[in-house]
């Protein structure tokens, strides 16, 4: 009698366990998948101003992205030794203005000089010539947004993925390298950035000085190829100011495993000990 | 003598267009070598650039500083430098492509140290694929 009141206690024992445990792991898995968003993030949503960042935003549900650019990036350089440069075939038909500028580049580094070298003077180099500056480029992507830092001065490039528009024309904050939106489409990653300073900003130089003003709009598809080892980017940019029609260009990254991004920055002191940077060489006029 | 050459011309080749610079490389004259034999007086391990200035006597032996410029740190760690190889006061040989203008100021392409080792930059692995 006793045993076999014990069995089905034991089994009513069980079966509790079993079905707390069932109930307990539905609770979890519930509140895992939920995030509640606080009384902050809730008024930032509101006010359109919820950061990348913010635990809110980045436990939206999404569609899983195509692939993941996280890693260091450097410019492939093995096909064309110019890579780097931007002005390469097919040119664009440079206005008036941007002709002057060209012209007075190539003058200059055909006597041995280099003209109006602003990035050398600590002006950033700015969007598209930080992508190619010959320095790896760390990219880190989370759902709502890739941040870019530039092993170049440490250039911060950010491409929003969260759905927001962008700013305002009376309140965007012109930087020189934009403000970028981008979008998930098929297998590919459209960036598009507005929002550029149009003073000591180039598309190249070295001879080949192309100014980059206000009006530059450029959209970048990218893409990752050859078996994850490298990052492919089309470019296309247009600036009404500067040249005619649209300017295409595509640029290979090779993914960097064997190095990292350091601190770089354009000390007040650079320049002094670099002499070349404030030699006679240098044309600013 | 000839592996020291074709590793000078891959430096070249490899070194001739940015070589890890915040300013054009244009300024220099790629084409000319100068031989500074000086003594070190500062040099400076650091990003974006490495730089050494060398006192150099001139022809009536006045001393020069010359400024030789050299690349980011993290690639010449790979050529076997450390920050402390060179103090002031070390006699050196450096061997530079010189500014255009006639300034004393240079590109770095070798150094001699005192203990008669030489040092290159290391060419840079980046910039090409992996190879499968």
């Amino acid at each position: 009698m006793m045993r076999g009141v014990t069995i089905r206690a034991a089994a009513a024992v069980v079966a509790v366990n079993l079905a707390a445990a069932a109930c307990s792991t539905a609770w979890s898995q519930k509140t895992e998948a939920a995030y509640t968003p606080t009384a902050a993030e809730v008024a930032a949503e509101k006010a359109g101003t919820l950061s990348a960042l913010a635990p809110a935003n980045l436990a939206k549900p999404r569609p899983a992205p195509p692939f993941d650019v996280t890693g260091n990036w450097f410019i492939d350089v093995s096909q064309d030794p110019k890579a780097w440069h931007f002005f390469l075939p097919p040119y664009p038909k440079l206005t008036a203005a941007a002709q002057k500028e060209f012209d007075a580049s190539k003058k200059y580094d055909a006597e041995g000089k280099v003209y109006k070298d602003d990035i050398g003077q600590c002006w950033p180099a700015g969007l598209p010539l930080i992508m190619t500056r010959y320095w790896p480029m760390a990219m880190v992507q989370k759902p709502t947004a890739i941040y870019m830092i530039s092993g170049f001065m440490n250039s911060v490039r950010i491409v929003y993925l969260d759905g927001r528009k962008h700013s305002e024309p009376d309140v965007i904050v012109r930087t020189y390298n934009g403000e970028s939106i981008g979008q998930w489409q098929g297998n590919e990653l459209i960036v598009d950035t507005i929002g550029f300073r149009g003073d000591h900003h180039w598309m190249d130089q070295d001879g080949a000085a192309v100014p980059a003003g206000e009006k530059l709009h450029i959209v970048e598809r990218f893409r990752i190829v050859n078996d994850g080892k490298q990052l492919e980017v089309d470019y296309t940019m247009i600036d009404p100011d500067n040249w005619e029609g649209e300017w295409k260009s595509t640029k290979r990254f090779n993914r960097v495993v064997d190095a990292d991004i350091q601190e770089v920055s354009c000390l007040p002191d650079l320049n002094q000990h670099l002499q070349s940077t404030t030699s006679k060489t240098q044309v600013f006029q | 003598m000839k592996r020291a050459l074709w590793v000078s011309a891959l430096l070249l080749v490899t070194l001739i267009g940015p070589a890890f610079a915040h300013h054009s490389p244009a300024a220099f004259d790629r084409t000319k070598k100068v031989t500074l034999v000086g003594t070190v007086k500062e040099f400076r391990w650091q990003n974006p650039h490495t730089w050494i200035e060398v006192e150099v006597p001139d022809e009536k032996g006045t001393l020069v500083v010359w400024g030789v410029e050299l690349t980011s740190p993290t690639y010449l760690i790979r050529a076997g430098w450390k920050s402390n190889i060179i103090k002031p006061g070390d006699k050196v040989t450096v061997v530079v492509n010189p500014v255009r203008s006639g300034e004393p100021s240079g590109i770095f392409v070798s150094m001699t140290l005192p203990d008669g080792r030489e040092l290159l930059e290391r060419p840079a692995r980046l910039g090409t694929p992996d190879a499968k």
